[in-house]
């Protein structure tokens, strides 16, 4: 097909698909902070118990693949009597694979600051609470930028986990291979998508690097 | 005394008395709650069947391992295949990027941006539905290896030009200064100590390319995933199969990354977190 | 020097800091080994000693970065606090220069060195920056005020630090080794500020192995070894006749340099 046969009959389609990858990622992204964030608490608090089981979910859905992750949800939970719209199973795939990355940034952020500013903060007289607010989260977050904006981009790419489900609409990966498996779609079909994904990656890497410049502690 | 202590464990003062008490009983606060937590999972297994003997029992059999075996076996073959791959169509990325011919150089940044903007499963489905219409009859195992390669080449190129660039300038300076040609330099003293000092990062990509191998479902390309669906129609146990081959995809992946940071530790570098 | 009007000065008898039968242990090793130590009002404790001895993990456990197994620690006649605000209250009141300086990476230099008055004694913001540059200028930074920790020079760094210390008018400061993460050009910089600190009458705990600081500004020299005080003597004794074998050992092998 031509790029303008293929505009013509699938253009609404690729803007379609394109909102829905983004919707996708930005649900993703955002319920990942969330988890990362609570998994990280529980990682760095003196309960044994918690830190544990904030170790294993890390340990537990940096190693999965996607794939995999999405196939028990979809197929096996339905056996425990859970039952998740495809759109669901999707969502949370691409929420808890990033969550454990997001968990792994924050702690190599916490980590980059130095016990050496934590007894400085705490020789001040700071308590708990203010070491936290004035010291240790400030620079957690500027630490993190750059992580968080890989990790917004590669939480897009996880989307594309959503062709793997019947999903209405589709993402931009499940459109091409509906595309494809239904007309000859040639070459130009894919680059649309993959300049769809590589535009909005591009986009995001941009505004993180921005961010970045203006927050960067000089070290 | 204290080099050994990471933020983790400084974050908190050490605990008096008091402290200690509360520490104590919110623990076992917490610990009942996970213990609840598992009680409720056991329970849906329990009231679901699912702890049924013929949905575990043939774990029992030799023959169930074997045909296992042969899934790991295949998703070791893919991802070898496509480590490799990705190393050279990385390497070239990276060369390119490098050099001093402005075209190439930017040729070299395009296209590493490109295969790190686009998902593993657009790859595949071009070399699935796209690249058969062209008349090119890939075998099964390239058909998985080669997108899920060219994806990871990106990723690679980043690194290795990472290591490139840590080789102390006075390297190449006392090489030019024995004499030695620009593409001697590289050959024979940058590239081997810049590829040192990436093997780290390297093993933990390959953790990315092992997740994407699971996709040979797609091709039918019979690997770990693929087989725990032959096993699956032949035992009608769809939630103990998955979960076994879940669990087998994160040890595996647990003792890559396992090996990545022991290798980062040993060279004294940061050990490296993948997506 | 007016050492002899100092020393009697300094004698107002005010114990500030005391240390009676202070055990700690790190698993295994036994890290202080009843440790009895009294610092009074205005007196300048130099503690030296043999890498691993126990001086730094003595001067950190003064304002509980480390926490001890046994004994008893009184700062000014009050057990030091185990946690809380109550420790926090305490330690506002205790000044600690560190090995690695320990700006706030985040933070300018004049900022590093308000953060404690406002946001731990919520002294109110103005009146805190005028102090706090006047502080600067004490140690010789004003005019680095605006610039980040790491656009300075280590000397530079630590100057500032104990300006933040000081912004906080401790009764007693700790010195952890302040100045071996320093380039040598610089050590006596940082050694100026703190013999100025001395003479104006500043309680200091000092951990160093800058022996000529030790001998022109201590009161009082405290060697340690294994864990355990082997001596405490004046400077002019310590140096030039030490009592202890131990000391003698040590003070001849760092004279082999």
């Amino acid at each position: 097909m031509t790029i303008s046969e293929l505009l013509s009959q699938y253009g609404e389609k690729y803007i379609q698909a394109l909102l829905t990858t983004w919707q996708l990622t930005a649900l993703s992204f955002a319920g990942a902070l969330v988890i990362g964030i609570i998994i990280t608490v529980m990682r760095v608090c003196p309960i044994k118990p918690l830190r544990i089981f904030g170790d294993l979910y890390v340990q537990i859905f940096r190693n999965i693949p996607g794939a995999s992750l999405l196939i028990v949800l979809v197929y096996a939970l339905p056996n425990l009597n859970i039952i998740l719209s495809y759109y669901q199973c999707v969502l949370t795939a691409t929420t808890m694979i990033p969550a454990a990355f997001c968990s792994e940034y924050l702690m190599s952020g916490i980590d980059a600051i130095g016990i050496g500013q934590i007894e400085a903060a705490r020789s001040l007289g700071m308590t708990f609470g203010t070491m936290m607010r004035k010291v240790v989260i400030p620079q957690a977050v500027r630490f993190s930028v750059l992580p968080m904006t890989n990790l917004l981009i590669a939480t897009m790419l996880t989307t594309s986990l959503a062709s793997q489900v019947p999903l209405n609409p589709k993402d931009l990966t499940g459109l091409v291979s509906y595309i494809n498996t239904r007309d000859v779609g040639g070459v130009t079909s894919f680059l649309i998508s993959s300049i769809m994904y590589c535009g909005t990656a591009v986009i995001i890497g941009q505004i993180g690097s921005f961010i970045d410049k203006k927050v960067r502690i000089i070290r | 005394m204290n080099e050994q202590r990471t933020v983790r464990d400084a974050l908190y003062e050490q605990p008096d008395a008091g402290t200690r008490k509360k520490i104590t009983l919110v623990t076992v606060v917490s610990l009942f709650a996970i213990a609840v937590f598992m009680l409720y999972i056991l329970k849906l297994f329990k009231d679901n069947g699912q702890f049924d003997e013929k949905y575990w029992s043939f774990f029992m059999r030799l023959t169930t391992w074997k045909f296992i075996g042969e899934g790991l076996l295949g998703t070791i073959e893919a991802s070898l295949l496509a480590g490799v791959l990705a190393l050279l169509i990385g390497f070239v990325f990276m060369v390119m990027r490098i050099s001093f011919y402005k075209p190439l150089n930017m040729a070299g940044t395009a296209l590493t941006e490109f295969t790190r903007g686009v998902p593993t499963l657009l790859f595949i489905y071009f070399f699935f539905l796209y690249v058969p219409k062209m008349g090119i009859n890939l075998p099964s195992i390239w058909r998985v290896s080669l997108p899920v390669a060219i994806s990871a080449s990106g990723m690679v190129a980043e690194v290795l030009r990472s290591g490139v660039n840590a080789v102390p300038k006075g390297q190449r300076e006392a090489a030019l200064s024995i004499g030695m040609r620009e593409t001697m330099v590289f050959t024979k003293i940058i590239f081997p100590q810049a590829i040192r000092y990436v093997i780290p990062a390297l093993v933990s990509d390959l953790v990315i390319v092992v997740k994407d191998t699971t996709f040979s479902y797609i091709v039918n390309f019979p690997d770990l995933m693929q087989n725990a669906k032959v096993l699956i129609s032949n035992y009608d146990a769809l939630l103990s199969v998955y979960l076994m081959a879940a669990v087998i995809y994160v040890l595996i992946n647990y003792f890559l990354n396992k090996v990545s940071v022991t290798l980062a530790k040993r060279g004294g570098m940061v050990p490296v977190v993948g997506r | 020097m007016n050492s002899e009007v100092n020393v009697t000065e300094k004698d107002s008898d005010k114990t500030i800091v005391e240390l009676k039968h202070v055990e700690k242990y790190y698993g295994e090793l036994h890290a202080l080994k009843d440790i009895n130590l009294q610092v009074k009002k205005g007196e300048v404790v130099v503690l030296i000693g043999p890498s691993g001895s126990g001086k730094s993990t003595l001067c950190r456990t003064i304002n509980r970065l480390e926490s001890i197994n046994s004994g008893e620690i009184l700062i000014e006649g009050k057990k030091l606090p185990e946690g809380g605000a109550e420790l926090a209250g305490l330690r506002a009141e205790i000044g600690m220069v560190f090995q690695s300086f320990n700006l706030f990476a985040h933070k300018s230099i004049l900022d590093n060195v308000c953060m404690g008055p406002v946001d731990v004694l919520h002294r109110p913001k103005e009146e805190v920056k005028k102090e706090a540059m006047e502080l600067l200028k004490r140690v010789g930074v004003d005019s680095q005020a605006q610039k980040m920790p790491a656009q300075l020079s280590g000397g530079q760094q630590q100057r500032a630090a104990i300006a933040r210390s000081l912004a906080m008018h401790p009764k007693v400061m700790l010195f952890d080794e302040p100045t071996s993460a320093l380039d040598p050009e610089m050590i006596q910089e940082v050694l100026d500020v703190m013999i100025e600190l001395a003479n104006e009458g500043m309680t200091m705990i000092v951990v160093t192995h800058e022996m000529n600081f030790a001998r022109r500004v201590a009161d009082r020299v405290v060697f340690m070894a294994d864990g355990a005080i082997v001596e405490e003597n004046t400077p002019e004794e310590f140096f030039t006749a030490p009592k202890s074998e131990r000391a003698k050992e040590f003070l001849e092998s760092i004279n082999r340099h």
